[in-house]
């Protein structure tokens, strides 16, 4: 028997006196039988559809020796399935005029297509079907494997500043597995087995430990028929769904790591703190402090570092907050000649700055517009929604925060971000990666 | 493992009476739904600017493109870089505001202002919420019309180019690029740097800067094209009333002096060490934008590197695992610009991979596209023109490009037949003419020693040039004994 759950959330965001008005987004919720929670937001202004399917794995549920297995897995989900042969997904989105991809998280693993809007019943059919089941071969896993390598190669190894940004995960959790870079190793990689693909997927890739989002020109009745049909008959397993629960402990001193790359002009330097989850109340104020240090030219590492004192090439922030403990990281990319412990005591300044004196309402305001335009922009397309959509069910474990969290963010005061900068990163204990060229 | 998980699976099966109503093979789709195409429309200011509007509701958003119709190609020989050094410095100060009040001001509404030089325009870009539309207008006017171009704004913004450039030089993909468009266009007008060189942004004084605004930057040469939440009429309002007074310094005609003939193909290896995978770049002149070709290059190069499921990322990642991805394009620009194919790989791969380059490149010339191939790429290609219209800043980008190269704007109403109209043997010709792989130059940036042996194998007259002696601003690209 299904239970049916409908939702409609409608909520116009009243924005501050400054902003314009919120057009929110509206959506339909039920859960299946099999635990498969499937939202919809219906919209006909253009003839095409975006799917959305969220698993919860990422690759914090990477196995032990395994690091970089969920994102290699993910790679897997287009190999041949039950029905499918080896990328005939491909033939049913990209040789119609859709178009597939897929990214892995720490948190979650997301797949998405956008097709014409006559092509959803076949689409999901098609996520139904690698739900169901993975049917991938040696040869198919092997050749699949060594792109993932090249991958490696491209993300890690090519760029000047990849092992940098692999280092900032690495270096700043002491034991929860947040610390082991997504991307793998390519002897991780090498470890992994076929076998490990049919455990994965019956461990991890199931109907209850799933969420499907579809936005854009459909009509719901079809849809619910078509769901049921073909996500609804996916049979739920009995086995428990395994968690992290490791809980990265407070950081009781600062530590320092000096990290090296292969082909390093300018040196790179970062500071990290612990952040609370994603569900935290504090998380909105600490996105206007990430915004007011680094969103745009007027923002202060900006103006302090790269155009006042000249002394990085490029310096960002960002308050990266995930399902458990997360990270507030300030880099720099130090300009020509420029020595990384000036660079470590600049951003350090800034960030006691915040800390030592509230911000004007000018420019928490700045902040906040600069947020919802940019919240905006994402909206522009189906997928877009659907994505925020996800993003408010997976991290902040809430759908409705898709339009909450727009007034929760225009609510946050100066007293907050000043608050939390002092709490989090002012009080705590940094962890301060240098970053150089090795030694030839 | 495999056969315990299926036979598990095959249990579930039994047990749920719902799964033996599930086909085992694909519904079929649904009658398609037509995809509305939006209708610019326009008006010419009385100082020669021309204003087009297209109205798209639903987000309440505007994306605005102010483009100058010249870029990189009016750069002076000895002075690459000028053009996008101009752009960049237009947000750094005018004549009533510093940079940074420019930056406060255009953030405080939401909005983001960039400029920028591509190889045939200048532009600058406001993407703001349609209520503060004026202000940020506002914000782009002043910064095209007034700019003030400071010394120490010149100086500044030159030491973080020449910062930027030395990591890009160390990235194998950016620096095959550099060299790539070397090959392709020596000392013609494409055939520079569109962000300058270390030594050529040293060259730039600040004469130099004012010279090309004063000359390029003229409402007559101007073209705004607004996109979004917001309708026409009040769309041209904001425009009289931003850019109408904007005079501009009288046309002088200016001549460069440039070199018309392109090089004969060449193999070119930088050989980069420590570099963590080789790129491989296969180059050749392409096509003006404005050539009757233009549909058949895209349908061409959808078969060939448009995608996912092209025969360049087919052969190369999906059949042998040797690459991330591969993939190839026609940069089409007002002269000829180039067409080329880049794969990155491991680099013991590179040489294999520079082989399947070069033979996919002959073999559209040599053996006809079966349909059940030319379907679907020209589906890929009347799908992402689709998805393009769904954003204010990919309708604008559109629209810009056809007014940019004096192309009527109807042209949007034909994209999907155009692309529909392409034939088999079309294709065939068109390739045997532009996309020969034995007329291509080859470059090869990586750790020449995994490769090399590999590479001498297929093709002869390599030319290996050591990182340390490469100086990309040579026509050797060696430098000087």
């Amino acid at each position: 028997m299904l239970i049916r759950r409908v939702t409609i959330a409608i909520l116009l965001i009243a924005a501050s006196a400054a902003a314009a008005s919120f057009p929110p987004i509206n959506y339909r919720h039920r859960t299946l039988a099999n635990g498969l929670e499937v939202y919809s937001i219906e919209d006909h202004a253009t003839p095409t559809v975006a799917i959305n399917v969220w698993y919860r794995v990422g690759s914090k549920n990477d196995p032990e020796g395994r690091s970089g297995f969920a994102h290699l897995f993910e790679h897997i989900m287009f190999k041949a399935t039950a029905h499918m042969k080896s990328e005939m997904l491909d033939r049913l989105t990209e040789d119609v005029g859709g178009m597939n991809n897929a990214y892995t998280h720490p948190d979650r693993t997301v797949y998405y297509e956008v097709i014409p809007s006559n092509y959803l019943q076949t689409l999901l059919w098609a996520e139904g079907d690698r739900m169901g089941a993975l049917t991938v071969d040696e040869a198919n896993f092997k050749s699949e494997r060594d792109v993932v390598k090249e991958e490696y190669r491209f993300r890690v190894l090519a760029p000047s500043y990849g092992r940098f940004n692999n280092s900032l995960s690495k270096d700043s959790y002491a034991v929860h597995p947040y610390k082991r870079p997504g991307i793998g190793s390519i002897e991780n990689l090498d470890a992994s087995t076929l076998a490990d693909v049919q455990a994965f997927h019956s461990t991890y890739y199931r109907p209850d430990n799933a969420v499907l989002i579809v936005a854009g020109d459909f009509d719901p009745k079809q849809f619910d028929t078509w769901v049921d049909r073909y996500l609804g008959s996916v049979p739920k397993p009995t086995t428990e769904i395994p968690r992290v629960t490791v809980k990265e402990p407070a950081r009781t001193e600062e530590k320092h790591f000096a990290e090296h790359g292969a082909n390093v002009p300018l040196p790179a330097v970062g500071l990290t703190w612990l952040i609370p989850p994603a569900q935290s109340d504090d998380t909105e104020a600490l996105q206007v402090a990430s915004t007011i240090l680094s969103d745009g030219d007027s923002s202060r590492l900006y103006q302090s570092l790269v155009y006042k004192k000249q002394l990085a090439q490029s310096a960002n922030a960002n308050a990266d907050t995930r399902e458990d403990t997360g990270l507030f990281t300030v880099t720099a990319v130090m300009a020509g000649g420029k020595k990384p412990e000036d660079g470590i005591a600049a951003l350090r300044q800034e960030i006691d700055a915040l800390g030592a004196k509230a911000v004007t309402s000018a420019e928490l305001d700045k902040a906040k517009n600069l947020i919802i335009t940019g919240a905006l922009r994402e909206r522009e397309t189906n997928d877009g929604k659907a994505s925020a959509l996800g993003e408010a069910i997976t991290q902040f474990h809430d759908a409705a925060y898709v339009n909450r969290g727009l007034e929760r963010l225009q609510a946050v005061t100066a007293a907050d971000v000043q608050r939390v900068v002092k709490k989090y990163l002012v009080d705590a204990k940094a962890v301060v990666i240098t970053y150089t060229q090795e030694a030839k | 493992m495999k056969a315990t998980f299926l036979t598990a699976a095959a249990l579930s099966l039994a047990l749920h009476p719902a799964i033996a109503q599930v086909e085992t093979t694909p519904p079929p789709p649904a009658a398609p739904r037509q995809l509305q195409i939006p209708k610019p429309v326009e008006k010419t200011l009385s100082n020669g600017l021309r204003v087009i509007v297209i109205e798209k509701k639903g987000v309440p958003l505007v994306a605005a493109r102010l483009l100058i119709k010249n870029g990189g190609e009016a750069d002076p020989a000895n002075l690459a870089g000028l053009a996008d050094t101009t752009a960049s410095l237009l947000t750094k100060g005018t004549t009533t505001k510093s940079a940074e009040e420019i930056a406060r001001g255009i953030e405080a509404l939401g909005a983001t202002l960039d400029t920028g030089a591509g190889w045939d325009e200048s532009s600058a870009d406001v993407s703001v919420m349609s209520s503060k539309l004026p202000q940020a207008l506002g914000f782009l006017a002043d910064v095209v019309r007034h700019p003030t171009f400071k010394q120490e704004e010149i100086d500044r913004l030159r030491q973080q180019n020449v910062d930027a450039l030395s990591v890009a030089m160390k990235q194998p993909g950016r620096l095959a690029s550099f060299v790539m468009a070397h090959a392709i266009f020596g000392t013609t007008r494409y055939g520079h740097y569109l962000g300058g060189t270390p030594e050529s942004l040293t060259r730039i004084k600040r004469d130099d800067i004012v010279d090309f605004h004063n000359e390029y930057y003229r409402p007559s040469n101007a073209i705004l094209i607004l996109g979004g939440d917001i309708a026409p009429a009040q769309a041209f309002a904001i425009a009289q009333e931003r850019f109408g007074g904007w005079k501009g310094a009288p046309e002088v005609a200016r001549v460069l002096a440039r070199a018309n003939e392109f090089p004969s193909p060449h193999v070119i290896v930088v050989d980069m060490p420590a570099a963590g995978q080789a790129a491989v770049v296969a180059g050749r002149p392409g096509l003006r934008r404005a050539d009757p070709a233009y549909y058949l290059s895209l349908v061409t190069n959808s078969i060939l590197g448009g995608g996912y499921s092209s025969r360049l990322n087919e052969e190369i990642r999906i059949k042998r695992g040797l690459s991330y991805g591969a993939g190839s394009s026609f940069d089409l620009r007002r002269d000829v610009g180039p067409f080329t194919a880049t794969v990155q790989t491991k680099n013991e791969s590179a040489g294999e991979v520079a082989g399947l380059v070069v033979d996919e490149l002959n073999k559209l010339g040599t053996t006809p596209v079966e349909d059940a191939e030319l379907g679907p790429r020209k589906a890929v290609l009347i799908g992402g023109f689709g998805r393009q219209l769904e954003t204010n800043a990919g309708i604008v980008g559109r629209i810009g490009t056809l007014a940019l190269y004096g192309l009527s704007l109807d042209e949007i109403n034909r994209y999907i037949s155009g692309v529909q109209g392409i034939t088999a043997a079309d294709i065939q010709k068109f390739a045997a003419a532009h996309l020969g792989g034995n007329d291509a130059s080859i470059v090869i940036v990586g750790d020449a020693k995994k490769f090399l042996p590999t590479l001498q194998q297929r093709f002869k007259n390599v030319e290996v040039i050591p990182i340390d002696e490469l100086d990309v601003n040579s026509p050797t690209l060696r430098k000087a004994k």
